[in-house]
């Protein structure tokens, strides 16, 4: 799954660098910082980066997941810090689902 | 493609950052450099004509509003209070002079017509009546709207619905509106970024003039050749013979509007046409081809010599073959040839040509409709150029008839077109809004000529231009525009005698012509090298006393 959700995220890669000059271009690596000292995203790519990856975590995973509610928004800089850890995070999310 | 970068201004009401993003960054040309106005103040942003958005005359402007922000009485319906239609047009009609005021400052103007997210229509099945229903509502306002612009000729309206139509589910996003007050998905700005770029290039005249398309599995299903023209599948009850009816007659749509029609195709040229010919479900006759190189050679090379033979450039051609391997053979050696991928499935033929967005122009001309018929007159033209013995005698025979004019409202909009369009036989290559070449040609030390041509064949309609600035008794020849289709005709030294007539009849000392390369206008030069000793050279000038009279050519007659 944890491969899945890697693939996932570099197509939302894809969908954000379409916004950006080639110079800002995200790299599709689970290193690539994203908010933070070091994060390339503004709050507009934030939000950005939030709907693209809900969306498409229905389309291509099949289940759907919120990334705007009050636990993943009270530890915003924690979830969305590098690529690697919005992964971890939703593979976290999708494993509670299948749990029940 | 010139390698310039276009500025365009965004008004909204709403967060159009991915917007930009996508116009900013999409690879296609022109390159655009976006500027956005200050944020959810499009009223007072129109108004403010001294706002730093709007200095330097911006190349595009997109005005991109919600009705709710513009228009306070369509406010109050959205709450459901009773406000007259009437009220709501009014203040439609106030809107749409504060756009006309702005138009004035920009070179084009964009306004994607009004739209409500879908999930509005709290009551239902009165959503369509008059004075009750808000889509009703927001109909009326967007027709209003469309006809108080028509008015100003560089301001078009978009057609948002066609973006919402492709961005599907996701068109309208409440969490973007939410988040970032955003109220589109971005599906809905891509496409949008797409028209808004394709819509300026053909404003800056790389339009499309030109379809190629093969015949065998492409016009037609099956291979004449072996199935001969009687088991072709076009027509009938079948639903790929209906595609292949529906293919042609969007060819032919394309055609009535002024897009001319080739044909490359690797096949016997006797069988071919007679398949045209006899094929009772052939939509399009012999006579809606304005060329066809039919055999069996390498396709590139039959595209450049019909290109030749229509006098037209590779970026004017779009080819379409069902075949990925001659695809890919033009597209490797004919760059400036669009050739758009195409779908296996002949089903989704039609809508793939209706959907290239290559064809776009400003305005549609009695020339641009009349272009496929001048191209079969053209025919008669080299056919009888064949029979004569020397081009002074063809040019004779022609019995050519120019009609000089001044720009006038009922010209502009032709002239324009020619402007911008024209890349050849182009001094200066000036690149204009109507408004800012009538602006230009009203100066008191202006003057702009426009010339149509037409000869016993037919009327080749406003295909000149040629215009004078004055300055210290010398007089600048600026434009000297004249449409490929009658190059060589001596059209161009009637252009010099107009203007150089106009300079005598002055007293000027000096006519010059500056002339500025671009990648395509070397046929320019080459005219005004072989005046010499008419003009003679000096840097990029082309002088002569302006007192000696340059003569109309013999052939030429010149009439009111």
């Amino acid at each position: 799954m944890h491969e899945k959700i890697t693939q996932m995220l570099f197509s939302v890669i894809d969908e954000l660098n379409q916004l950006r000059p080639p110079e800002e271009h995200l790299q599709k690596d689970l290193e690539t910082p994203l908010t933070g000292d070091f994060g390339r995203l503004d709050s507009a790519g934030l939000i950005n980066l939030i709907v693209v990856t809900e969306q498409q975590t229905a389309e291509k995973l099949g289940i759907p997941i919120l990334l705007t509610d009050d636990r993943t928004m009270s530890q915003v800089n924690q979830v969305f810090h590098t690529l690697g850890t919005l992964a971890d995070y939703i593979h976290l999310l999708l494993q509670e689902k299948r749990d029940g | 493609m010139d390698k310039q970068q276009y500025t365009c201004v965004l008004v909204s009401d709403f967060n159009l950052q991915n917007f930009a993003g996508y116009v900013a960054n999409d690879p296609e040309f022109p390159a655009i450099k976006v500027i956005t106005a200050p944020f959810g103040q499009p009223v007072s942003t129109l108004l403010h004509k001294d706002l730093p958005c709007w200095q330097n005359t911006p190349d595009v402007a997109v005005i991109w509003t919600r009705p709710q922000s513009v228009i306070s009485d369509f406010n109050a319906l959205l709450r459901y209070e009773q406000v007259a239609l009437q009220q709501v047009l009014q203040q439609v009609d106030e809107y749409s002079s504060l756009l006309v005021n702005m138009s004035e400052g920009v070179r084009y103007a964009f306004v994607p017509f009004w739209v409500l997210p879908s999930y509005r229509s709290v009551f239902g099945v009165l959503d369509m009546k008059t004075e009750i229903g808000l889509t009703n509502t927001v109909m009326r306002m967007n027709l209003r709207l469309a006809e108080n612009l028509e008015e100003a000729s560089n301001i078009y309206v978009l057609n948002t619905h066609k973006w919402i139509e492709r961005a599907g589910i996701h068109a309208f996003s409440p969490k973007l509106w939410y988040l970032g007050k955003i109220v589109f998905g971005n599906e809905v700005f891509k496409e949008a970024a797409r028209d808004v770029k394709a819509a300026l290039r053909g404003m800056l005249g790389y339009a499309r003039k030109l379809i190629i398309v093969d015949l065998d599995d492409t016009l037609w299903g099956g291979i004449v050749g072996d199935v001969g023209w009687e088991n072709l599948v076009l027509g009938g009850h079948h639903h790929l013979g209906e595609a292949y009816i529906d293919f042609q007659q969007a060819l032919k749509s394309m055609k009535n509007r002024g897009i001319l029609l080739a044909i490359v195709s690797k096949n016997e040229e006797q069988v071919a046409i007679e398949a045209i010919r006899k094929h009772p479900e052939m939509v399009l006759k012999l006579d809606d081809f304005a060329g066809w190189r039919i055999n069996w050679q390498d396709k590139v090379q039959n595209v450049l010599d019909l290109m030749t033979e229509l006098n037209l450039g590779p970026q004017s051609a779009v080819f379409i073959d069902d075949s990925p391997g001659e695809r890919a053979r033009v597209k490797e050696s004919l760059p400036e040839v669009f050739v758009p991928d195409w779908p296996k499935d002949p089903l989704l033929y039609p809508a793939t040509l209706l959907s290239l967005r290559c064809f776009e122009m400003p305005s549609l001309s009695q020339e641009d409709l009349d272009r496929a018929t001048m191209y079969f007159t053209e025919n008669k033209r080299q056919e009888l150029k064949k029979t004569v013995r020397s081009l002074e005698e063809w040019l004779t025979r022609l019995a050519i008839r120019v009609q000089v004019e001044e720009l006038h409202p009922a010209n502009l909009q032709r002239a324009t077109q020619l402007l911008n369009k024209t890349n050849q036989m182009n001094l200066s290559t000036r690149r204009m809004s109507e408004a800012e070449l009538m602006t230009w040609a009203e100066h008191k030390h202006h003057k702009l000529w426009t010339l149509r041509v037409s000869d016993k064949f037919g009327d080749a309609g406003l295909t000149g231009i040629v215009s004078l600035e004055i300055q210290d008794r010398k007089a600048q020849i600026v434009d000297f525009i004249l449409s490929c289709r009658v190059l060589g005709r001596k059209i161009e030294e009637t252009m010099l005698f107009t203007a150089i007539h106009h300079a005598r009849a002055l007293g000027i000392e000096d006519v010059y012509a500056r002339y500025i390369p671009t990648s395509k206008n070397k046929p320019c030069l080459d005219f005004f090298n072989s005046l010499a000793p008419r003009f003679q050279q000096k840097g990029d000038c082309f002088m002569r006393d302006g007192k000696e009279p340059f003569l109309v050519p013999e052939h030429i007659e010149l009439v009111p």
